[in-house]
């Protein structure tokens, strides 16, 4: 590594230290508390899966390059200068890491390693080495809020290639668009991802509930986020925060996607509109009465699996359960769950790494933890939760259905009384 | 529909995001330089991600088609 | 080497206090300057108010006594034995009292020394063990084992001032180390040797080298965390 890449990769370091991630670095005591607390881990105990483990890869970088005593007395804290093998064991743990933090509730200080850890992507971008199909992802949904206006007329076709999907799970009234796109003066704007199943129930939902939506143009997911660059992640959310902006709406409801959601609400600062996850919505109609659902249209025994980007990570836990008491009889709790719910092993880009032998090896805690409830239907509220919950549904033959929370409400939707 | 014949046709249908680019981005490896794909889809949001793709990987689409719920996508090889 | 005892007895107290509260004031003030973290640190659910939580974080360390209870019974023990360790030293000074002015003894009697030892013990035992053992730093073992000379020096000298003169034993006492500190205190720059002349007053000058060398390291060391555990809780709970 020459001194000029070793200077940028520095200066990239340097633009991450606020005062919580000098704190984050200068205060672990090493007590280990946080070890047993990640899914990795617990699968495969290998300290390289633990938070402190991970941690430690850029805590050393640190002492070096921005501490005197790491330059005095390296040996101390074991401070190692930046060089091309290191950076080979940062990428070893940067992308183990899901970013669920549920580290952060063992450490007795708070320490955040998915900050920590966000430095490392930072610096595996800086070094060219982060994983192609991330940052291919990320370009992709730069480029394709540059391109709206040209794909604009196919999109609108093929939503309303759509509408008779929703009609089918719920009829709404005569001369209202099942599926409303650029609605001026709309109440909420609901960004889905790309595939129909973030359209459909969500619209036969807010149809039910006489909803004035509108939904948008863009895609919910913010790949910026998973290679863990601050620059990209904001672009790509800009365009939604434009659109709400331009269409006037009171509420932006973000679908079924842990990361768009915890993007949206928290790092985006003070936005002239509420921000909510879908599942707030659905509860929130529930408790207005403004849906009905019939719970014997779930009948078997149901189970939820907290996505750590919205339960922990973003405070929508209790709206959940209300939403399952109306969805079923026979509901059973994971143990343990919300904010101590195991991270399902899929999240900070693994799914769409790839990485299917590292996903079912580290998550096979997860599995057990799934089984032990018995329950035939495996609900959630986040794709990529999703995404991953099938693979280990059929990894471990748990033989169970997984589903989305949104799915199975639209599924089961009665005329109210 | 243009004057090209399709090497090859991928079925994308279904697929949890972001998998259909994902997918597109390891496939179009498995024809020539210049060869068409034709994939398959029902997610609207393909129609902004393809050519959003296309156009990062330095690749080409040729057309796209929507017939009963299905969009037909043309992906040429450029490189 | 009598002036090598009086320089570690009195100058480089003076030199040992001054760089842990510079050290420490500076280290506070640049990681206040820092940057604010551009997005909010919490995790949910947030109940409460969140800075008595956070202070309920801070002392109580609820996430230890979850998931590591052994652990967590000894940090407890530890850091109230170093709360009253303090006051104890404090207690030295003939201005402040907290026992009475004639009293033998520190504070605790000897015990609070014993406490420390038996922690620091745990400290250090569990990290010889795995997984522990693989986190630890040289600079983990080197404070600990600071720590552990330190406590063992003081519980030394404890021990030999609570012997009186009559029961023919050791003659610093208590009262003598409160006109040592506060000769310190008036900056008087007198031979420490003056007021304390009992024969294991070698034990004494390794005492106060020790505490010397824990206070100019402090700042430089994870022991800061001293100072900013409720700030990190408070990130946590969403300030």
């Amino acid at each position: 590594m020459d001194a000029t890449q070793k200077q940028e990769l520095r200066r990239l370091f340097a633009s991450r230290l606020t005062g919580a991630v000098r704190m984050y670095l200068e205060a672990c005591t090493h007590c280990g508390t946080c070890i047993p607390a990640c899914h990795a881990y617990a699968s495969e105990p290998e300290l390289r899966h633990s938070s402190v483990g991970r941690a430690e890869n850029i805590r050393r970088l640190f002492w070096r390059h921005f501490r005197p005593q790491g330059r005095l007395a390296g040996w101390l804290n074991e401070a190692v200068e930046l060089s091309e093998d290191w950076m080979e064991k940062v990428y070893e743990t940067a992308y183990t890491c899901t970013g669920c933090r549920r580290c952060v509730t063992y450490c007795p200080f708070g320490i955040d390693t998915q900050q920590i850890q966000s430095i490392a992507k930072l610096l595996l971008i800086g070094a060219g080495r982060e994983p192609q199909v991330l940052s291919m992802l990320a370009d992709m949904s730069i480029a394709k809020g540059e391109n709206v206006e040209a794909t604009k007329a196919s999109f609108t076709q093929a939503v309303q290639g759509l509408e008779e999907e929703v009609i089918a799970r719920w009829r709404s009234e005569a001369g209202r668009e099942a599926i409303p796109i650029d609605e001026k003066d709309a109440d909420l704007l609901y960004v889905a991802l790309a595939g129909k199943h973030s359209i459909i129930p969500a619209a036969a939902i807010m149809n039910a509930a006489g909803e004035n939506w509108s939904l948008s143009y863009f895609e919910a997911v913010n790949f910026g986020a998973f290679v863990g660059n601050p620059e990209k992640t904001r672009e790509i959310s800009q365009r939604i925060i434009d659109e709400a902006v331009r269409l006037g709406v009171r509420e932006v409801a973000i679908c079924e996607c842990g990361t768009a959601y915890r993007v949206m609400k928290f790092m985006m600062g003070e936005l002239p509109f509420r921000v909510v996850s879908f599942v707030e919505v659905i509860a929130r109609y529930l408790r207005e009465g403004r849906i009905q659902i019939d719970p014997r249209k779930t009948e078997q025994r149901l189970t939820y699996h907290d996505p750590c980007q919205i339960a922990r990570n973003g405070g929508v836990m209790e709206e959940a359960r209300e939403i399952l008491a109306h969805l079923t009889r026979d509901f059973v709790e994971l143990q343990p769950n919300r904010v101590e719910n195991w991270c399902c092993g899929g999240g900070g880009g693994l799914v769409a790494m790839g990485e299917k032998e590292f996903r079912m090896r580290s998550a096979r805690v997860k599995a057990e933890q799934v089984r032990a409830t018995g329950a035939e239907v495996l609900a959630t509220a986040c794709e990529n939760c999703h995404t991953q919950l099938s693979d280990l549904n059929e990894h471990y033959a748990l033989g169970m259905r997984v589903a989305f929370l949104s799915d199975l409400v639209s599924q089961a939707l009665v005329a109210s009384q | 529909m243009g004057d090209y014949s399709i090497a090859k046709t991928l079925d994308y249908k279904g697929l949890p995001c972001p998998m259909p680019v994902v997918k597109i981005s390891q496939d179009i490896g498995s024809v020539d330089v210049g060869e068409v794909i034709e994939v398959l889809t029902t997610d609207p949001g393909s129609l902004a991600d393809f050519p959003a793709w296309a156009k990062t990987s330095g690749n080409e689409i040729l057309e796209t088609q929507q017939d009963e719920g299905t969009i037909h996508i043309f992906v040429r090889r450029v490189k | 080497m009598n002036t090598v005892y009086y320089l570690i007895m009195v100058p480089m107290v003076y030199l040992a206090v001054a760089v842990c509260l510079i050290g420490v004031i500076a280290r506070l003030i640049a990681l206040g300057r820092a940057p604010r973290h551009p997005h909010s640190l919490a995790i949910f659910p947030q109940r409460g108010p969140r800075f008595l939580g956070a202070l309920g974080d801070t002392f109580g360390m609820p996430t230890v006594r979850r998931h590591q209870p052994l652990l967590w019974f000894f940090l407890l023990l530890y850091h109230l034995a170093f709360l009253v360790l303090i006051a104890s030293h404090f207690d030295l000074f003939p201005g402040i009292r907290i026992l009475p002015a004639d009293s033998p003894h520190m504070i605790g009697a000897g015990a609070v020394g014993v406490v420390l030892t038996l922690a620091l013990f745990y400290f250090l035992i569990r990290r010889f063990r795995s997984p522990i053992r693989e986190i630890t730093v040289p600079s983990d073992y080197l404070l600990l084992l600071l720590l552990l000379f330190l406590v063992l020096t003081g519980s030394t000298i404890s021990w030999a001032n609570s012997w009186n003169s009559e029961a023919g034993g050791f003659v610093i006492t208590k009262q003598d180390f409160g006109l040592y500190l506060d000769g310190l205190a008036r900056f008087r720059f007198e031979d420490p040797r003056e007021v304390l002349y009992g024969s294991h007053y070698i034990v004494v000058v390794l005492h106060v080298l020790l505490a010397n060398l824990f206070l100019i390291l402090l700042p430089f060391s994870k022991i800061m965390h001293t100072f900013i555990a409720l700030p990190m809780n408070r990130l946590r709970r969403g300030a």
